[in-house]
């Protein structure tokens, strides 16, 4: 194992400590001070991002942030969110790494004290032609279930975007929602009065695995590394962490039993160290802790490992010593950690002390002494940054055409970012707990309804697309601000807050870092326009490999939405044969990055938002839910206004059968850029179209009038009359057997 | 006098919560008991119900360690003596592993295996199913009409019935076979998961022990509905309709009400 850190940081380190490090406190520093922990190269950029807002409960400072969901029965309700990358484990042990992705994000909702009730999963692959890219994409797939099947929390939504740029360097995302009420946070810190607390470290048994995880994720990939690296990616164990979210959940109720303030926090990178450093440094006080006394699988592993080791399903607590007995009990006994996995356990492994200091001991020695605020103040640098202007050229016209709709219709159902994810979310488990109102595919969100016999629900959604960040990484990241909250309004769901995982690459290349710092202008500017915070989030750099492929500018953004009335909300599904439908939104002009443009080699700039336009059509739509007047709504984005229409259709293929009859209208499809355009509004089967039109005239939004449903299972537009069966048989048929071997390469 | 129902919580089980909601709003009384508590506990119960996950982590099968658990002994013992036994999903599994379904062997080595479905991957897909046998047949459900179709999602990666064909043969004609697969209309449909005669769920001899691979918890209120559904489209703007129990909820209805007629019987 080698550190990450600099000459210049280590000089830094010895000079502040007066001597040389200890090899603990060296792998200590070197976690802590990773990319990956201190947000070294990003951090003053992500103060630009507005975090305030009358629905934050707790803002981006924690482990995850808490948005207000609303009340029920004299309790306020927070929704808490989590969003994270686990790109670079990914990459390299794929199936271990998107599991791990998927524990980890667990972990940091649950210690703010909640039920973990919803995950989505953003994921970028490479081409799936190329047979390790496709391997990794499987595996990616199989370690998501696996790990988010086993604990039992619904699957609710994600993407999946193909593209060469991850062919070396694949994103998994992952993003986890909780449910807490207000008066139960517990917080990620040291709570109040804590001298003379128990710091109690929970889970598996600490082991060999995930050693120097956080530096390795902060490190260009090549493939001599990769190999060298496949020590630094922890090892899953699910089932483990379902009992432990479950004694956490009985813990959780033993403490609001006795009015107990605690600390409760998620061993990340940087292992137990980093963990309870954080903790008390947060809570202003220091720690003494034995390493001797954490839990180990194996005898005699060296401090710095047990120190600094990223074994899984780990979580630590800061209580009263009154307490400590019970959370032991709870743990140990009546959830038998020791029983069911081989030394996991809960044990007193130190003590909150006064000042600042963080003393760690080893069968008495002492192997770590520093201060904790210069431990985890962490090192920032201003790296020079270089922004790129967009192309913003308007297109060679006349533009180049598809032969006839028809034509186009077929070619854009068929394209690696439009067609069916069935393949793929069906091995995801959407409906355990049961409180699923809207599975994953049936609408741009989905739907829970999570407090039993309330009314509320909450709506989960994400966005990004790596079509537009490679054209325009600020205009990509609003395109995503955007997209996200019409995902969640689509449901008829209030936007209640936003979460941004920045994926990039080496920020000590000015390009590179130019890209994501345009990238959080985008955010934060669309985030103020739409008055929708950010309470988490989460940074990526060094996507890319020895060989220079660095992965498109990737700002995914995931939105949480909040729905009043469950009775009020609506899939993307047709409802019933002859109801109006509208388009609601402007049909675009600029087709850059849309998947139209990508099909025929189009190069324009990116649609431009009109943010007063934008807020008006959701007040709209929201309005509309409200008074009953939608029966089904959908978010156009990739593929287009068609494409969204067809994808409403084939959501009735199995019972309903509605088909589409859209009248002559600037869709129509003869007219191109206006059917194609993404990114452009809402399509609408109104309840009662009358209602609706007069509805959208007293808001001054203008709609266009598409069409109509029908009873046949048609698609008729212009000249076109297509079968919807056949039409979903071109849409299902790229990705239905993701799971079969890549094609040979030459293959017709 | 209410049934006491004992909801059992093996480590890695997942699905505890919703099914004790959903026996609660049949008016049964539904407790969530832990492995922890050992079988001891579970003697004063009146039925028993195992729900869905990966308890002891599918290890060897899926269900087959919790199958050999000290905690199945009460359970066993239980089905045995004429209680009534439901197992859902990974409970249905480990109630043939445990032998106590179908029921043709001896305990504890299970005559058939819910095998990894065709496809050989975890599957999460909504479906129906209905009853394959007389209603007298099951008196575990005794409550349930003979043409009821229960909603229900597939949510697992074995549940693919397999047995040799003289054995699914004899499962069919003895009335072992409770459930099948079918569409909305009741129609019989070939299984998603691939199992054999499209086998959604077994009982045995007696009609006390119930296995059913998808789950009805899962689609048990009206919101929960999918798209299609004529409960949800009737509730659409009602809040009250849409937070009630429907679909899924007949399955542990009729469980209640077996259990109160087996109650009256006594």
């Amino acid at each position: 194992m080698s550190v990450a850190l600099s000459a210049d940081e280590l000089r830094t380190i010895a000079e502040h400590l007066g001597r040389q490090p200890t090899e603990t406190e060296l792998y200590a520093f070197d976690a802590q001070w990773s990319e990956h922990c201190s947000y070294k190269s990003s951090r003053h950029f992500l103060r630009r991002l507005p975090t305030d807002g009358p629905t934050v409960m707790q803002g981006p400072a924690e482990d995850a942030g808490i948005l207000h969901l609303g009340t029920w029965k004299g309790d306020r309700y927070g929704v808490v969110i989590a969003h994270e990358s686990h790109n670079h484990p990914s990459q390299v042990v794929p199936y271990e790494g998107a599991a791990t992705g998927v524990g980890g994000i667990v972990r940091d909702v649950l210690c703010m004290g909640a039920e973990v009730i919803g995950l989505a999963d953003p994921l970028r692959f490479g081409r799936l032609e190329d047979p390790h890219c496709r391997y990794v994409a499987q595996s990616v797939v199989d370690g998501i279930a696996a790990y988010g099947n086993a604990i039992g929390v619904p699957n609710l939504g994600g993407d999946v975007y193909v593209d060469e740029s991850f062919d070396d360097n694949v994103l998994v995302n992952v993003v986890a929602l909780g449910l807490v009420k207000e008066q139960d946070i517990i917080h990620s810190h040291a709570p109040k009065n804590a001298i003379g607390y128990d710091i109690v470290l929970v889970g598996k048994a600490t082991d060999r695995s995930g050693f120097g995880g956080a530096s390795f994720s902060s490190l260009t990939l090549d493939d001599a590394d990769a190999e060298a690296n496949k020590g630094a990616v922890q090892v899953p164990d699910p089932f483990l962490k379902n009992v432990i979210m479950r004694a956490s959940y009985q813990v959780f109720a033993e403490l609001r039993k006795l009015g107990i303030e605690a600390g409760y926090k998620d061993l990340g990178a940087g292992g137990f160290v980093g963990c309870s450093a954080e903790l008390c440094a947060a809570g202003g006080v220091g720690a003494e802790v034995e390493l001797d006394r954490v839990p180990t699988s194996q005898a005699d592993l060296p401090p710095a490992v047990i120190a600094i080791g990223e074994t899984q399903e780990r979580l630590c607590w800061i209580v009263p010593p009154s307490f400590t007995p019970l959370l032991l009990a709870i743990y140990n006994e009546q959830f038998s950690l020791p029983r069911i996995s081989r030394s996991a356990a809960a044990a007193i492994v130190g003590k909150v002390v006064e000042g600042s200091r963080y003393v760690a001991r080893h069968h008495g020695e002492i192997v770590m002494d520093v201060d904790l605020n210069f431990l985890t103040g962490g090192v920032r640098y201003n790296r020079p940054y270089s922004i790129a202007l967009p192309n913003a050229a308007r297109p060679a016209a006349p533009l180049p055409r598809f032969p006839n709709a028809g034509v186009a219709l077929d070619a854009l159902l068929a394209h690696r970012d439009v067609a069916s994810r069935q393949a793929i979310f069906q091995r995801y488990d959407g409906v355990v707990r049961g409180t699923t109102a809207i599975p994953r595919g049936a609408a741009d969100a989905g739907v829970i309804c999570p407090i039993p016999g309330a009314p509320l629900g909450v709506a989960l959604a994400v966005a990004g697309n790596p079509r537009y960040g490679k054209l325009d990484p600020q205009a990509a990241a609003e395109h995503a601000v955007v997209e996200a909250v019409r995902n969640v309004v689509a449901v008829g769901a209030r936007p209640l807050g936003l979460t941004d995982c920045l994926n990039f690459g080496d920020p000590t290349v000015p390009e590179h870092l130019g890209a994501m710092v345009a990238a959080v202008d985008g955010l934060a500017y669309a985030a103020r326009r739409l008055e929708t915070p950010y309470v988490s989030g989460n940074v990526s750099l060094y996507n890319q490999s020895k060989s220079g492929r660095t992965v498109a500018p990737s700002p995914i953004v995931a939105c949480v939405g909040g729905i009043d009335d469950i009775a009020r909300t609506a899939s993307m599904a047709f409802k019933r044969p002859n109801s109006v439908l509208y388009f609601v939104g402007q049909p675009e002009e600029r087709v850059g990055g849309s998947v139209y443009a990508d099909l025929l080699g189009i190069t324009d700039a990116l649609p431009a938002i009109d943010y007063d336009r934008v807020a008006r059509e959701i007040e709209l739509v929201l309005t509309a839910f409200e008074r009953d007047l939608i029966l089904a709504a959908h978010d156009v984005s990739d593929g287009g206004a068609l494409v969204a229409l067809a994808k409403m259709a084939f959501a009735t293929r199995d019972d309903a059968r509605i088909g589409i009859r859209l009248e002559p209208s600037p869709l129509d499809g003869r007219a191109g850029t206006a059917a194609f355009g993404e990114a452009c509004g809402f399509l609408i089967e109104a309840a009662d179209g009358a209602a609706f039109l007069t509805l959208a005239l007293s808001l001054g939004i203008d709609v266009l009038r598409l069409g109509e449903t029908t009873a046949a299972y048609d698609f008729t537009f212009g000249d076109v009359e297509r079968p919807l069966d056949a039409l979903y048989e071109t849409w299902s048929a790229p990705l239905r057997d993701f799971y079969a071997p890549a094609p040979v390469a030459g293959a017709a | 006098m209410t049934a006491r129902v004992a909801v059992v919580v093996f480590p890695g089980t997942n699905s505890e919560d919703e099914t004790q909601r959903a026996l609660a709003a049949t008016g049964v009384e539904a407790e969530i008991v832990h492995w922890s508590r050992g079988s001891a506990a579970l003697r004063a119960f009146d039925a028993f119900v195992l729900p869905g996950g990966f308890a002891y982590e599918d290890r060897v099968r899926a269900g087959a360690v919790a199958a050999h658990d000290e905690v199945m002994d009460a359970v066993i013992d239980a089905a045995q003596a004429g209680k009534f036994v439901i197992g859902i999903c990974n409970g249905a599994q480990m109630l043939l592993e445990a032998g106590l379904v179908p029921g043709t062997g001896p305990l504890r080595r299970p005559t058939a295996a819910f095998a990894p479905n065709a496809g050989g991957k975890f599957l999460c897909v909504h479906t129906h199913v209905r009853l394959a046998v007389a209603p007298e047949r099951v008196p575990v459900l005794a409550g349930l009409a003979a043409d009821a179709v229960v909603p229900a999602w597939i949510s697992h990666g074995e549940g693919r019935l397999a047995a040799p064909e003289a054995e699914l043969d004899l499962l069919e004609r003895d009335g072992h076979v409770a459930f099948v697969y079918c569409n909305a209309r009741g129609e019989r449909i070939v299984a998603p998961n691939g199992s054999a005669r499209g086998v959604a769920g077994l009982t045995n001899r007696d009609g006390n022990v119930l296995a059913i691979m998808p789950h009805p918890e899962r689609d048990a209120w009206t919101f929960m509905h999918r798209d299609g559904d004529p409960d949800k489209a009737a509730a659409r703007g009602n809040t009250r309709a849409m937070l009630a129990p429907s679909g899924g909820i007949r399955f542990f209805q009729a469980f209640a009400a077996g259990l109160t007629g087996a109650n009256v019987a006594r």
